[in-house]
């Protein structure tokens, strides 16, 4: 060390111009601190596995392109999801249990929407020799197991049997929750982002064979559910009683329908819920049914809610038995009463009748909105049980080289279910095509335990075929919450029910650019590093080095003396203390 | 221009007039007016320096240090507790050889609790290598402020005034407000050597060998005792400037007198009352004023005390398992004058209890009749 040892001058202390740094204290220590990224309770519950600590970091710092390319990876539908999803993410908000849930659905929403009209670095896998895919319907499963296995270097070809992309999201969910616009601007980003080759007016079974699939090296069903379901009662083909996905499909493709002043629907799924708003909409007053009570309603809590805020009544433990006209052209629907007795095989609650309980009502019109089939015409019989198309967990049809998803497969019919299906799929054909089997694989790149999988990990190690273990799951108790500052969560505005009621424009208005900023920032980033630089400023000593811009980080080993400082300040437990072996 | 001011404003308003432009410090009882006073004039725009709200004293401290090594004037104010605190960083400053002035409202220390005058506060710093002064009011108070500035600039050495809890910090007195050109002659802007220099980076405090820590504390100790002849000199400046002068040590009435009363701080304006009594009832006692306690002014106090009968040092603190420190440090001054004058000492005024006329005319008939010396000390205490 160089020190200055001065007597004569006015200095008169020693000064030490030189370093310590040729002293190794590192040496002292007997741990070292570690950075893992932890899984956050959100990422796990969406059932896609969406990156939202880190897409939410990037939108904290405006750096909403980098943030909508971390969706990308894991969920070609921003811009429908943060419309539509039922965001489970919400609920397991680790941030619940300090104020209130960040929020998430919102911010997907504003990050697809300030960002559809950018370009994006995102680029395909190449392949000398690509192998060719089939996928069968354009809806959430099919756009994503497209777009999925194109990143993936794969020729792939999309046959939809309409004239126009999007399967549920565009002819199923009426325009005031999914502006038919922002569909379209997505698709559009997907097909930009992926060149898949697509053929609208293309039927499998009528325009092109089923044999004829055959030609492509593997095949993806996501056909959907789009067949009628019948109540199996009287009266139910009367010409006053309507069929809850053709209303949709109709107000959807832009037909003018009248239904009438009063209407009943039947059904409490969110069918039963967009037709009830939709005839709202188109003039009526509804009245839903539904044979059991409102907590067992299948349908998103916040279409329940916004239906009732809407003026949508609801009539429950009821199930209807006959239907007849009446002389005055109304209908008169005579009801069952239900009550609540045991559970079912799915374990949710039965609804047994109340012997001798009947009661009636008078209305204009019925909307049947009591579920949809699988239409299994055109496939072999060998793919198909319980009227649903068989698929494993891999979602491998018996047909080995036949992969299935989406809402004709058995599992829960929401659009991020049918985009997580797509995208586990496309990494199971990946495997098959390369000779792996997925047992290896998926529990490797799961995200949590419910059953998510992050492309990112899946491609993190696809060409060594080596890949690290999954990132354990952050909870409340391992964050540090000394660090974070109360507040309150921002909702959307909404239209006012007036306004609302007048057409079918979007309902929710989205966030404003400081309400999108400050709901980001709220977010606890649990196991995400989000440069806060705790780490930074506690290290008593200085050897943390971080770059937010690069997204870098490092720690000088040999200065180190392991006092895990940087651990304990660490709000998001992203810090971890190693023990030296 | 007279104002009515107290004691911590008096000093708040010698702050502003010395140009500080950095000050640190926490609040507490009962110094809290000072930083007020200065962050008012902060927020007014009076005072034009930065008003640092540290987290604690010791941090205060620590700021006062690196701004002084920049090269820049600091203050700080502190009491009681706080001055506990700040223990560490006052060996700092002092080896750190930093001019930083601090004003130290004597409070007692805890426990038990309390917020009253007592000098163990600043008394127990005694080694910490701080010059100290011990004021008698709000105008010795402002004008000491004024001085240490120009003191501890030449010696590179830290200096704090003391001013009593509540005697002298918060009650009011006319004070004499000196104009700021005349501070400004006085007190020119400040040419320290910038020993923190972001251009040049260096590392303060490294480790050293034993002898060169010796051969700095050595330096250190050189430059303390050259404080005396300093602080006479600035002093005498400062008469020839402002018309007010106070001395290391005054004496009053003592060149005739047979038993001298020794005192420090507020006591001795009770002091000077009483000695008059005492001389009106034929009694020759004289009075002899500690200002400057570090460096102790020994020669000063050997030649005021030549030839005296008896002593009584009179001490508002108790080094406990010895007694009062004025005391202490005045017989170790005069244990080499011939005559050993027998030396009395007096714990008077402990915990901010009253020490009225009454109580030091008490003192000076108690001395007059000993006739045996008495090694430990005699505490005053109400009938």
């Amino acid at each position: 060390m160089d020190i200055k040892y001065d007597f004569s001058s006015e200095l008169v202390i020693p000064i030490s111009y030189g370093s310590s740094e040729a002293i190794e204290t590192g040496k002292w220590g007997f741990e070292k601190p570690e950075t893992a990224f932890m899984t956050a309770p959100c990422q796990e519950v969406c059932p896609a596995g969406n990156p939202i600590p880190q897409f939410l970091y990037f939108a904290g710092e405006g750096r909403y392109k980098e943030a909508v390319e971390a969706i990308l990876k894991e969920n070609p539908f921003p811009g429908v999801c943060g419309r539509v999803c039922f965001h489970p993410c919400e609920k397991d908000c680790n941030r619940i249990q300090y104020d209130e849930a960040v929020s998430i659905s919102a911010m997907e929403r504003y990050i697809f929407d300030v960002t559809s009209n950018q370009h994006l670095d995102i680029h395909p896998l190449s392949h000398a020799d690509s192998k060719r895919i089939a996928v069968v319907g354009s809806g959430p499963a099919g756009l994503s197991a497209a777009y999925f296995l194109r990143l993936l270097g794969y020729q792939v070809t999309l046959f939809e049997a309409r004239k126009e992309l999007g399967g549920v999201m565009r002819w199923g969910i009426p325009e005031y929750r999914l502006p038919k616009a922002i569909l379209r601007k997505e698709i559009k980003r997907i097909l930009q982002l992926s060149a898949i080759d697509v053929k609208t007016g293309m039927r499998v079974g009528e325009e092109i064979s089923f044999e004829e699939l055959n030609r492509f090296d593997a095949v993806f069903l996501s056909p959907g559910a789009g067949l009628i379901l019948s109540l199996g009662i009287e009266g139910e083909d009367l010409k006053k009683v309507w069929i809850g996905g053709d209303v949709l499909d109709r107000i959807n493709s832009g037909d003018k329908i009248r239904m009438g002043k009063e209407i009943i629907v039947i059904g409490g799924g969110n069918t039963a819920m967009d037709v009830a708003r939709s005839a709202l909409r188109l003039g009526s007053r509804v009245t839903v049914a539904y044979r059991r009570t409102r907590s067992e309603m299948p349908a998103i809590q916040d279409e329940i809610q916004e239906a009732e805020e809407e003026g949508v009544r609801f009539e429950f433990l009821l199930q209807p038995v006959k239907i007849s006209l009446l002389k005055n052209k109304k209908i008169r629907v005579k009801f069952q009463r239900m009550r609540l007795r045991g559970r079912d095989h799915n374990n949710r609650p039965k609804a047994i009748p109340v012997q001798g309980a009947f009661l009636t009502r008078d209305a204009d019109g019925l909307i049947k909105a009591v579920g949809e089939g699988v239409d299994l015409s055109w496939i072999p019989e060998t793919l198909a049980r319980n009227s649903l198309i068989d698929v494993n967990t891999s979602f491998i049809t018996p047909h080995p080289k036949i992969f299935a998803g989406g809402d004709a497969i058995d599992q829960p019919r929401t659009i991020v279910t049918a985009i997580a299906s797509g995208k586990k799929a496309a990494i199971s054909i990946d495997l098959y095509l390369t000779g792996r089997t997925h047992d290896d694989v998926f529990p490797k790149i799961r995200v949590g335990n419910r059953g998510a999988l992050s492309m990112e990990a899946y491609l993190s190690g696809r060409d060594d075929r080596n890949w690290s273990e999954p990132k354990d799951v952050v909870s409340y108790p391992q964050l540090n919450t000394l660090y974070f500052e109360h507040s309150k969560r921002t909702n959307m505005c909404k239209l006012d029910r007036h306004q609302a009621l007048k057409s079918f424009s979007e309902v929710n208005l989205g966030l404003t650019t400081d309400e999108a900023r400050l709901s980001a920032l709220r977010c606890f980033s649990c196991g995400t590093c989000n440069y806060c630089f705790n780490c930074y400023f506690f290290c008593p000593e200085g050897v943390i080095s971080l770059d937010p811009l690069h997204r870098t980080k490092g720690v000088d080993l040999d200065h180190c003396k392991g006092c895990g400082t940087c651990a304990k300040v660490c709000p998001r437990f992203v810090v971890h203390m190693k023990g030296l072996s | 221009m007279k104002e009515f001011l107290t004691g911590n404003h008096a000093v708040a308003r010698a702050v502003r007039l010395c140009r500080t432009p950095l000050i640190a410090a926490y609040p507490i009882t009962p110094q809290t007016p000072i930083y007020e006073k200065l962050s008012e004039w902060e927020a007014s725009g009076e005072l034009k320096g930065i008003m640092m709200r540290t987290e604690s004293e010791h941090s205060a401290m620590a700021a006062c240090i690196a701004a002084s090594l920049t090269g820049v004037r600091t203050f700080t104010a502190t009491s009681s507790q706080g001055i506990a605190l700040m223990h560490e960083m006052l060996h700092f400053a002092a080896g750190c050889r930093v001019p930083v002035v601090m004003a130290n409202v004597n409070r007692l220390l805890a426990a038990p609790w309390g917020f009253w005058a007592d000098q163990l506060d600043s008394l127990s710093q005694r080694d910490t290598g701080w010059i100290q002064l011990y004021c008698e009011n709000g105008q010795e108070a402002l004008d000491s402020v004024i001085q240490a500035y120009k003191i501890a600039e030449q010696v590179f050495l830290p200096a704090m005034i003391c001013l009593e809890a509540f005697f002298v910090s918060h009650f009011m007195e006319t004070v004499e407000i000196p104009d700021q050109e005349q501070v400004d002659r006085f007190l020119p802007p400040l040419n320290l050597p910038h020993r923190f220099d972001i251009d040049k980076p260096g590392y303060l405090v490294p480790v050293v060998p034993p002898e060169l820590y010796r051969k700095y504390k050595h330096m250190a100790q050189t430059s303390m005792n050259s404080v005396k002849e300093i602080a006479t000199r600035v002093d005498r400046e400062f008469r020839e400037g402002f018309g007010r002068g106070y001395g290391n040590v005054e004496p009053m009435m003592l060149e005739d007198a047979e038993i001298a009363i020794v005192t420090a701080g507020s006591i001795t304006s009770t002091a000077r009352i009483a000695i008059k009594t005492l001389r009106e009832q034929g009694h020759r006692v004289g009075l002899l004023k500690i200002r400057l306690f570090r460096p102790f002014p020994v020669e000063e106090i050997q030649q005021a005390l030549v030839g005296k009968k008896k002593i009584a040092v009179i001490d508002r603190n108790i080094s406990l398992g010895s007694g009062g420190i004025f005391c202490q440090e005045l017989r170790a001054a005069l244990v080499h004058s011939s005559d050993h004058t027998l030396t009395f000492n007096y714990i008077a005024g402990v915990g901010g209890t009253d020490v009225d006329p009454e109580v030091i005319e008490k003192i000076a008939l108690d001395v007059m009749n000993r006739r045996e010396p008495i090694d430990t000390p005699i505490w005053i205490m109400e009938d």
